[in-house]
Parts: structure tokens; sequence; C-alpha cells
């Protein structure tokens, strides 16, 4: 751990060595993130609700997992452009370190022009559950740190899953997008506003139901069953495959030519 | 039992076979066809504690894939190899904080900031003590003159400032064996005497085991006094440097000035004959003609103003040698 703090103190410090460069990513970074933010509330002034959910209520699951998103590209960066230590050959490198690759993967690179996104998911989820009314008592102060966590246990995951299969090939990556990014899109929403298959996909294939959907069901109050305030740690079950593919990666590792 | 033992490793590479044409890369889209590449094959050698190796070889020869398997980066599919009573790819953690590698093309140090910051970073992945690790890092600071050189951002260092940074990096947990792949390559000479120098000091002084691999055999000339010859994946010659020149040394570049014209001279043992600026240069082989011999014809026919004899150079002889086992 110590370690991984101190590669990010490096890395900041690496940073600032192009602070102009800093700055705008910042910046800019801030004004991708309000455009979506923009798109939601423009659509409810069109309509009242989506399936029932109203315009906090939607800004509240955008919000969750564009938290857990953006705190995983920022902090684990490294494992989201694993390709390149992979390809420039620096992966060889870590194998020559007495310590845990996994954690010196992720030590190997950040994006802290990312952080915005995040301060901005917290702005918007904070904004919301205010505007939502929501009364909190131990089970729901409970619900929503489990999503919150169980939001960058699911990026996590699938970003170590997407590096793991870097190992095979390092090529057609796109199929990472479709993962990562799509599946982002998509979870921005509650899920029951899709169809019966979405959700089908969205609780056993890939756990976002477990983030964005059964824990709000009780937050919001939808329902009163207190087994949802539990729902999101199913997504820890999904870390074992993306650490245990990963581990099989390391040990398939045929590096490349010098 | 030495400190190093390779016993008959072995390693294929399954490389996607591609044809020229976009509709054979097409096919190969959806039909590949492998063929499998023996990087390294059946080899086995001891190192002793101490010793300087030169591992040379020509490009794709699998001197990287030995360093690799060495320094537990790759496992071999077939073979075994101790060292230092590990098995590198078996045992990686410990292992590794035991070895120290140097790969002339690639860098371990943070780019944007100095060496010296990614220095401390590496006390911490080698977990040194603060004693050990000023007491290491002054050391090597000294001995390789880079006082000024690791504060400044390593983009802003020269190729043989960074080297330099590089080698310390290496060394800050005192390995007890060093790797160094290619260590001098696009080095000016100031640098590369810099370089051998530290590296005969810390073999002396700390018995430092240096395994090398270059293709600059002044490099070689100047550390190792064994080279291990490898290519095709396999070992052709493993051996002292010395008795590899009294094998090969037999050739002799003659330099002769004169301005007389001399005719292309029909004799056993003159290998060629050429006409250069001042004079000409011939290639004798002084098993078939002694080199007296061979100047006294030469004084009977022409007007000698100067001579100088060259040994045939290390790199001629690789050459020779690669020719030899054809590859």
């Amino acid at each position: 751990m110590k370690i991984y703090l101190n590669s990010l103190k490096l890395y900041f410090k690496s940073q600032l060595e192009y602070k102009k460069s800093f700055i705008t990513g910042l910046l800019s970074q801030i004004l991708i993130m309000f455009t979506y933010y923009f798109i939601i509330i423009a659509l409810f002034d069109k309509f009242d609700n989506i399936k029932g959910y109203t315009k906090y209520e939607v800004l509240l699951c955008f919000a969750i997992i564009q938290f857990g998103f953006s705190i995983t590209e920022t902090f684990a960066r490294g494992i989201d452009v694993f390709e390149n230590l992979i390809i420039r050959g620096e992966f060889d490198r870590l194998l020559l370190r007495p310590k845990n690759i996994l954690l010196q993967v992720l030590s190997s690179d950040y994006d802290l022009i990312k952080i915005s996104r995040v301060i901005q998911a917290i702005i918007i989820l904070i904004i919301s559950l205010i505007k939502l009314n929501i009364k909190f008592n131990i089970y729901k102060i409970i619900t929503i740190s489990l999503i919150l966590i169980s939001s960058i246990t699911i990026f996590f995951s699938i970003f170590l899953l997407m590096a793991s299969y870097c190992f095979i090939t390092v090529q057609g990556l796109e199929v990472k997008n479709l993962f990562t990014d799509g599946g982002k899109q998509i979870a921005q929403y509650p899920i029951s506003i899709y169809n019966k298959h979405f959700i089908f996909i969205f609780t056993f294939l890939i756990p976002y139901a477990f983030v964005n959907y059964y824990p709000l069901l009780y937050l919001l109050g939808k329902s009163n069953n207190k087994i949802y305030v539990l729902s999101p740690l199913i997504v820890f079950i999904y870390l074992i495959p993306s650490i245990l593919s990963f581990k099989w990666g390391i040990k398939k590792y045929t590096s490349v030519g010098s | 039992m030495s400190f190093i033992n390779v016993n008959h490793i072995s390693k294929t590479f399954k490389v996607a076979k591609r044809e020229r044409g976009l509709l054979a890369s097409l096919k190969s889209f959806f039909k590949r066809e492998y063929i499998y590449i023996d990087a390294v094959k059946d080899i086995s050698f001891e190192i002793k504690k101490g010793e300087i190796v030169g591992y040379i070889g020509p490009n794709g020869a699998g001197k990287s894939t030995t360093i690799k398997i060495l320094s537990g980066i790759l496992t071999p599919d077939s073979g075994n190899c101790k060292i230092g009573g590990m098995t590198p790819w078996l045992e990686r953690e410990k292992y590794v904080s035991n070895i120290g590698v140097v790969f002339g093309q690639r860098s371990q140090l943070w780019w944007d900031i100095p060496a010296i910051d990614t220095f401390d970073l590496l006390k911490d992945i080698y977990n040194l003590s603060d004693k050990e690790y000023e007491e290491t890092k002054n050391n090597l600071i000294k001995l390789l003159d880079i006082e000024e050189i690791v504060k400044i951002p390593v983009r802003q260092l020269s190729l043989g400032q960074r080297m330099r940074c590089e080698i310390a990096a290496s060394l800050l947990h005192k390995p007890s064996i060093l790797f160094l792949d290619e260590p001098t390559i696009g080095l000016d000479a100031v640098s590369k005497k810099i370089v051998r120098e530290f590296i005969q000091k810390i073999n002396k002084e700390q018995k430092t085991t240096v395994i090398l691999t270059t293709h600059d055999m002044s490099d070689i000339e100047a550390l190792a006094k064994r080279i291990i010859l490898i290519g095709k994946g396999r070992i052709l010659y493993d051996g002292n440097i010395h008795s590899l020149k009294q094998k090969f040394g037999n050739i002799k570049n003659i330099n002769v000035d004169t301005k007389d014209t001399i005719k292309k001279i029909n004799k056993k043992g003159i290998i060629t004959q050429k006409k250069i600026d001042e004079g000409y240069l011939f290639q004798i082989d002084t098993n078939i003609l002694s080199i007296s011999n061979f100047l006294k014809y030469l004084s009977e026919i022409t007007n000698l103003e100067d001579v100088d004899i060259e040994n045939e150079s290390i790199d001629d002889l690789i050459i020779k040698l690669y020719k030899e086992f054809s590859i």
C-alpha cells in the first residue's frame, strides 16, 4: 500500500511538470460531464418520469455509476491501460520486482484528471439525495455506503477481467469498451426501464443490477425488503473470477522481443 | 556446486504465420496457422560466483529469452535452473530481490521526474532500511558520478547519463547477480568507459556475478574473460575468450605503406589484397604463410615505407564464428 501511495505521489509530481495540460484536462473533463447531466435535466423538462423514475432518482443512479467508474479510472488506470504495459514490454520490469504484481500494475499509472468527474459525481449524488428527501436511518446509510463501494468494485472487476484478456491478445480490445463504456452507459439509468432480457444480463452476467437497481429499490422506498440492503455484496463475488483470470494470465505470459 | 546452474532449458514460442497481401491477411484473420520457433533449445551452462560472462550471439539467437528465463520473467517449457539454490520462475518474489537487471533498450526510471525519486520508490519496493539505502545510494552516486544528474528530470538526460542512472537503480538493493542486456547500446565512448569501469569495480569489490549480453565486442574484451556464444537457440561455444582468439587468431591484417604499385600477388596464404590510400592492405593466414616470410617477399619486390600489423578484430572473429556454425 505504501508503494501505491508513493507512486501516486510521484505521478502527481510528474503531472505538475505539465501544469497547463493538467489544468486544461481537468476543465475539459468538467465540461464533458456537465453535458451529460444537462441531457438528463433537459429530458425531464419534457417528461415527468421515466417508467416511474423521477428526475432526481435518475440523477442519483447516474451519479452512483459515474462515481464508481471515475474512481476506478482515476486510481486503477494501471489495469485500464494494461495493454500498454504488455506492448511496451514494461510488464517484464514488474516481474523483476519482489512485490505483488497486481499492486505494481495499479501503481504503474493513474489518471488524476478524472478526479474532477469523481467530485462532480459526489456533488450530484448529494444534491439528489437531498432533493429526494430520503429519511436516513442506519439501514439506508449502510445501503448507500455499500452501493458506492460495490460501484467501485464492479468497475474494478471488469477492468481487471479486460486486463487479463490482454494476456491472450493485445489486439481487438474494442470488446473491452463494450463492457466498460457500453455497460456504464446502460447502467447509468435505472435498469428496470429496459426490457427483461437486459435485466437478466445485468443481474447474472455483469451484476450492475446489484449496484443500482436492487439496493436502490430499498433506498428510494420502493420496497421494504431488508435483503436489498446487503444485495450490493453480491458484486464482490464478481472479483473472484477477475483475480483468478489475471493470475492465470501472468502464468501464461510470454513477453515480447527486445 | 556452481552459483548458477542451467540444465537443458528449452523454450518454444508459438507465432502466427502471416503471408503477404491483403487476401492472405484476411484469410489468416479467420484461420490462423501457427509456426513454432525454438527460441532456446537444450541450453546448459554453469557460472561461478563472481564471474563476468559475456553472452553473445546474433539478433534473434535467444539471448534475451535466456536472460528472461534466468531472471524469472519467462517459464521454460522444459529443463531446470537453480540460481543460488532457487528456481527463478517458481520463487519469483524471493528470487528477484537478489538480482538486478538492466535492459539497455528499456527504462525503469520515471520519465518526467528526477531519477532520485525513482530511487526512493525502489527503496520501498525492495524493503531497504534507511541506513543501508542511504549508504548504497551514496556509494553508487559517487562511483557513477551522477551527483548532479539524479536531480534532473530523466527525460532531459542524455542517453549516457540516463544509462548510468539505470544501472544505479538496478543495484540499490545490492543484488548478487547483475544481468545487463546491451548496457552500452548507443552510448558514446566516454559513457561506455564509465559503465565498463563501474561494472568491473562492483564485480571486484562486491563479488557481483555479471551476465552481459552485447553486440559490442569491445565490451566483451574489456569485461569478460569467458564468453558463451549462442546461435539459433543453441550454445555454440562456451569458454575463454583468449583461447577463442588463439583458435581463430591466425588471420592478420597487414597494412603496407608504399608509393610503388604492387601487382596482384599469387601466393598461398594471402587471403585478400586491397589498394588503399597510402598503400595496400593484406590479409594473410599465418598458418600457411608466416609474417616474416611475407614481409621478406614483399620487401624484395617493393620499397616499404611503413608496415602495420594488426590482429583480426574480435568483431571479424565473431562473424567468422557465426559463419562456421552457419547461423
